[in-house]
């Protein structure tokens, strides 16, 4: 967890209080870079160090906040993205219960370097545990003067609102967080315009994922050329993989970007149990198509798996072993997005419960090669036309699953 | 829309200009090329959620949607390549997937978007074999409108319809991914003086009105072109009608009063009173003169108005200022009202002409002005000063005409009653059938607004002519031509004879 040097969560599941947090020098940065840095020098040193986000899409934080408008009289928003629901997903649950300062000191130099003064936290609506754990962080940081109107003596101030979700996957999606935000429905906006421009409360917002966030404080503490040693020239850093499924010791793992996914799974996860073979991974959360056992050789970099037409999305590696029915595995992605589809698009809406009716059809023993093919022809059209990029999370895995397991699922279902 | 800078731009190979913050869906309308589209509706803000409008923009990998892109300098769009008719396909079998195919008995079928389309774009078996998901037919949404939740394609026209325009928010999406459905909250139905635009913008048969549906079929509306009389706005209104088949030769029948776009005016919209007023150019009216409270049978009325001329000859001519009586109202059009200051200020040097007309109500904010009379500002463009006779004034009439129901409105039957008991010759020109009919000599149909041409100007001076929307009844004459008939009568040059 700790070999790269870049260290977001600690080993003491105790020590996430402030005092443990200021004994391992935790907030140093942010004084140094609130007391003596230029805004824009904070910018081009996270755009130099090339972190891409770590939410799923990837895009790079610095950039992002190179999007939103200088200057201007209104107010300007920071939300951090804490609403982690991609499943096979778990690493800003342990950021957030282990670490919850050190995403606190990322916000105030984000905020900084951003000219923002105030901040939300959206929290997924299933993790009461988290929210309750942040009220109190934020609240130790307010007495010890972290958070509050004015910062380090500095006339910066930040304020922090820890927002609880209620449920839903698409409000991860971060233009449906500002919606759920502002107190509507959590459905998506039409982009552009970019949330950078015109975001929560209809003013300039940045939105960062917790991880992204939380590393902030590394890159500004040992410089972005540091960062970038840890990791790829594009895609700097370490970053968490989690690890769920046929694997003897699931769990988060802090590697360099660009770690191979077998080097993931066999050596930091243990391998699998038993001796059992693998069937198929998912490199990148549910969203992420499904790789056979020949492809894990891929590297673990936004654009490595892109090239290997998936995607490492939130990082969530999902070890999927021998002797799993691959008609389940279908069934519980086409389930999974037909129940969380937003219900605001029509190839979405429809396309996500149109193919688990089929699903759910061929499951009971109706049906044959055609509903694949039909299947294949659903996601297609849902591919690339939809509002928000929840409909290619849909599409994208159950078109992988059907075109890499076809013999598989023929053989299911015209049994 | 404009005022901002104009660009150029290609769409199918047709350089369009636009101006500068127009969307490339408005653009190409404007350039006579209409894309499909379902939850865009210039008079809302852009949702982008039907997918339908979806386009190649030349540079960009991924269809765009034309509401939401706006227009650049040098753009250049295609909407009817294979790969977007390809994606026009999808979207309709997605919608169709969970649609009745109830078009038979669907009151919007005719002018319905997902038919238009489908005839356009589809017209191939559904690959569909599932079960559709089965939801509510038939719910009462307030204001005499149905919900067919299975016919919905959720573009949330009208859920947005009630955000941004009314601001009474009474829909809203309940549910989420393919239970998705509109609805209202408990206990509290839509109730706006605007809910039957909700019907109007419904790109499909999901909300319709208790009075239309089942009634007639779309198409065999004959839609004619309108203003609006029951306030001082003047909306742009369409009348439709049917006259003769699928009725009787002889019947006619207006069906709906709809919303039509005029800018300056009503923008996109009307409200319930003006649609509502259907039911005044229908019903009630009176189809031939009457006398003493009952039609008489083979009077045309010019032949009936020679009494009236001969009544006001009979008031010698130094005494006629005095004892002639007018009462007009704001009903009456911009040439009507000058053919009436010809005839009885100019050519008959009357000078007891009054004016009776709705009493103002509350304005709402919207459309709707607390003057309830469509030509005010005609009356005073006309030369006149309008004022309410007092119910004395009229009394010491020896002959009085009376334009319109109106005089009820501010007094009470009995004492306009005996009011009018002492004046030997009175005459009422009226549209509807009414109190006042008993009270005097004869009464004389007139035609409706939606019958007539001729020019309103609303509250806020803006000029409207129009053409009659429908035929009135053979019996039944605008005021404009009764008043040239009765100039006409008396000898007096009104310059024109007809006011039509």
């Amino acid at each position: 967890m700790t070999e790269n040097g870049v260290r977001l969560l600690p080993v003491d599941e105790n020590a996430w209080r402030l005092e443990a947090y200021l004994r391992r020098g935790g907030y140093e940065t942010a004084r140094k870079v609130l007391t003596t840095m230029t805004p824009a020098a904070v910018v081009a040193e996270v755009r130099k160090a090339a972190i891409r986000g770590r939410g799923g899409a990837g895009f790079p934080a610095g950039m992002k906040w190179g999007f939103v408008p200088q200057g201007g009289a209104g107010p300007k928003y920071l939300c951090v993205n804490a609403d982690e629901a991609e499943p096979g997903t778990f690493k800003d649950r342990l950021v957030l219960l282990r670490a919850p300062h050190q995403l606190l000191e990322g916000m105030l130099i984000t905020a900084f370097a951003v000219g923002i003064r105030s901040a939300f936290i959206y929290v997924r609506g299933e993790y009461a545990q988290v929210s309750r754990r942040l009220e109190e962080a934020i609240a130790e940081a307010r007495t010890a003067g972290f958070v509050g109107p004015a910062v380090f003596g500095t006339d910066l101030g930040l304020d922090v609102v820890v927002h609880h979700g209620a449920g839903a996957y698409i409000c991860g999606e971060e233009t449906a967080l500002l919606e759920s935000l502002e107190g509507r429905r959590g459905q998506p906006r039409v982009k552009p315009p970019f949330p950078a421009v015109v975001g929560l409360f209809r003013s300039p917002t940045v939105i960062n994922n917790v991880e992204t966030i939380a590393t902030v404080p590394q890159i500004m503490a040992k410089g972005a050329d540091w960062f970038l040693g840890r990791g790829l020239a594009k895609d700097g850093g370490t970053r968490l993989y989690c690890v769920s499924g046929a694997v003897r010791r699931p769990g988060a793992y802090e590697l360099a970007v660009g770690t191979p996914l077998r080097e993931i799974i066999d050596v930091h996860a243990g391998g699998t149990p038993e001796g059992r073979s693998i069937k198929a991974v998912i490199p990148g959360g549910l969203s992420a198509p499904v790789l056979m056992p020949g492809e894990l050789d891929v590297a673990m970099d936004v654009d490595s798996l892109s090239r290997a037409c998936s995607m490492l999305g939130s990082a969530g590696i999902i070890v999927i072993p021998e002797g799993t029915s691959m008609l389940e595995v279908l069934h519980a992605t086409a389930r999974f997005y037909a129940h969380e589809s937003c219900g605001k698009c029509t190839p979405c809406r429809i396309g996500t419960a149109w193919i688990l009716k089929i699903v759910e059809r061929l499951r009971s023993g109706g049906g044959g090669g055609a509903d694949l093919d039909l299947i294949l022809r659903l996601a297609e059209g849902i591919k690339g036309r939809t509002l928000c990029p929840l409909g290619e999370a849909a599409a994208l895995p159950i078109h992988a699953l059907v075109t890499k397991f076809r013999g598989e699922l023929e053989r299911t279902v015209t049994r | 829309m404009n005022g901002g800078k104009p660009v150029c731009l290609t769409i199918d190979g047709l350089k369009v200009q636009a101006y500068e913050g127009t969307n490339v869906l408005r653009a190409a309308e404007q350039a006579g090329i209409a894309i499909p589209h379902f939850c865009f509706h210039p008079g809302l803000e852009v949702e982008g959620s039907c997918r339908m409008c979806l386009v190649e923009i030349e540079g960009l990998p991924k269809l765009e949607l034309s509401c939401s892109t706006v227009v650049r300098d040098g753009m250049v769009v295609r909407t009817s390549t294979d790969r977007v008719r390809e994606a026009r396909k999808d979207v309709l079998e997605f919608l169709l997937a969970e649609h009745p195919l109830d078009c038979p008995i669907c009151p919007k079928a005719g002018e319905c978007r997902l038919q238009d389309y489908y005839d356009s774009h589809g017209l191939y078996a559904s690959r569909m074999v599932e079960a559709r998901e089965r939801r509510a037919k038939k719910l009462s949404i307030g204001r005499g409108l149905l919900l067919d939740r299975e016919r919905c394609v959720l573009c949330t026209r009208c859920v947005r319809f009630l955000q941004q325009v009314t601001g009474t928010g009474e829909l809203g999406i309940f549910e989420r991914a393919v239970r998705s459905e509109v609805g209202i909250f408990d206990g509290a139905p839509v109730d706006n003086n605007y809910s039957g635009n909700l019907v109007d913008i419904c790109p499909v048969g999901a909300i319709t009105a208790e009075d239309f549906r089942f009634k007639t079929r779309a198409w065999f509306l004959a839609r004619r072109p309108s203003v609006c009389p029951h306030c001082g706005r003047g909306c742009a209104v369409v009348i439709e009608s049917v006259e003769g088949y699928p009725l009787r030769r002889s019947e006619k029948r207006v069906y709906r009063v709809t919303a039509r776009e005029n800018p300056a005016v009503n923008g996109f919209w009307i409200c319930d009173l003006g649609r509502d007023g259907r039911h005044d150019i229908d019903d009630g009216r009176h189809i031939a003169v009457s006398k003493k409270d009952a039609p008489v049978q083979g009077l045309p009325w010019p032949e009936a108005l020679a009494g009236v001329a001969a009544a006001i000859r009979s008031v010698p001519g130094p005494e006629r200022a005095g004892k002639i009586g007018v009462v007009l109202n704001a009903r009456l059009t911009c040439e009507e009202l000058a053919l009436a200051k010809s005839l009885f200020v100019t050519g008959l040097g009357l000078r007891k002409i009054y004016f009776a007309g709705r009493k103002p109500g509350p304005a709402d904010g919207l459309l709707l002005t607390a003057e309830r009379m469509p030509n005010d500002k005609g009356v005073l463009a006309a030369g006149f000063t309008p004022r309410l006779p007092s119910l004395g004034e009229l009394a010491g009439a020896e002959v009085l005409l009376v334009f319109g129901p109106y005089l009820l409105d501010h007094f009470g039957e009995d004492a306009i009653a005996r009011a009018l008991a002492g004046i030997p010759a009175k005459y009422l020109f009226a549209a509807h059938a009414g109190p006042l009919d008993r009270l005097v000599d004869a009464v004389f149909p007139v035609a409706v607004p939606a019958e007539k041409s001729g020019t309103y100007i609303n509250t806020e001076g803006v000029r409207q002519s129009f053409a009659p929307a429908v035929k009135p009844c053979p019996g039944v004459a605008a005021e404009g031509a009764i008043l040239a008939c009765l100039a006409n009568t008396l000898g007096i040059a009104v310059g024109e004879t007809d006011a039509r």
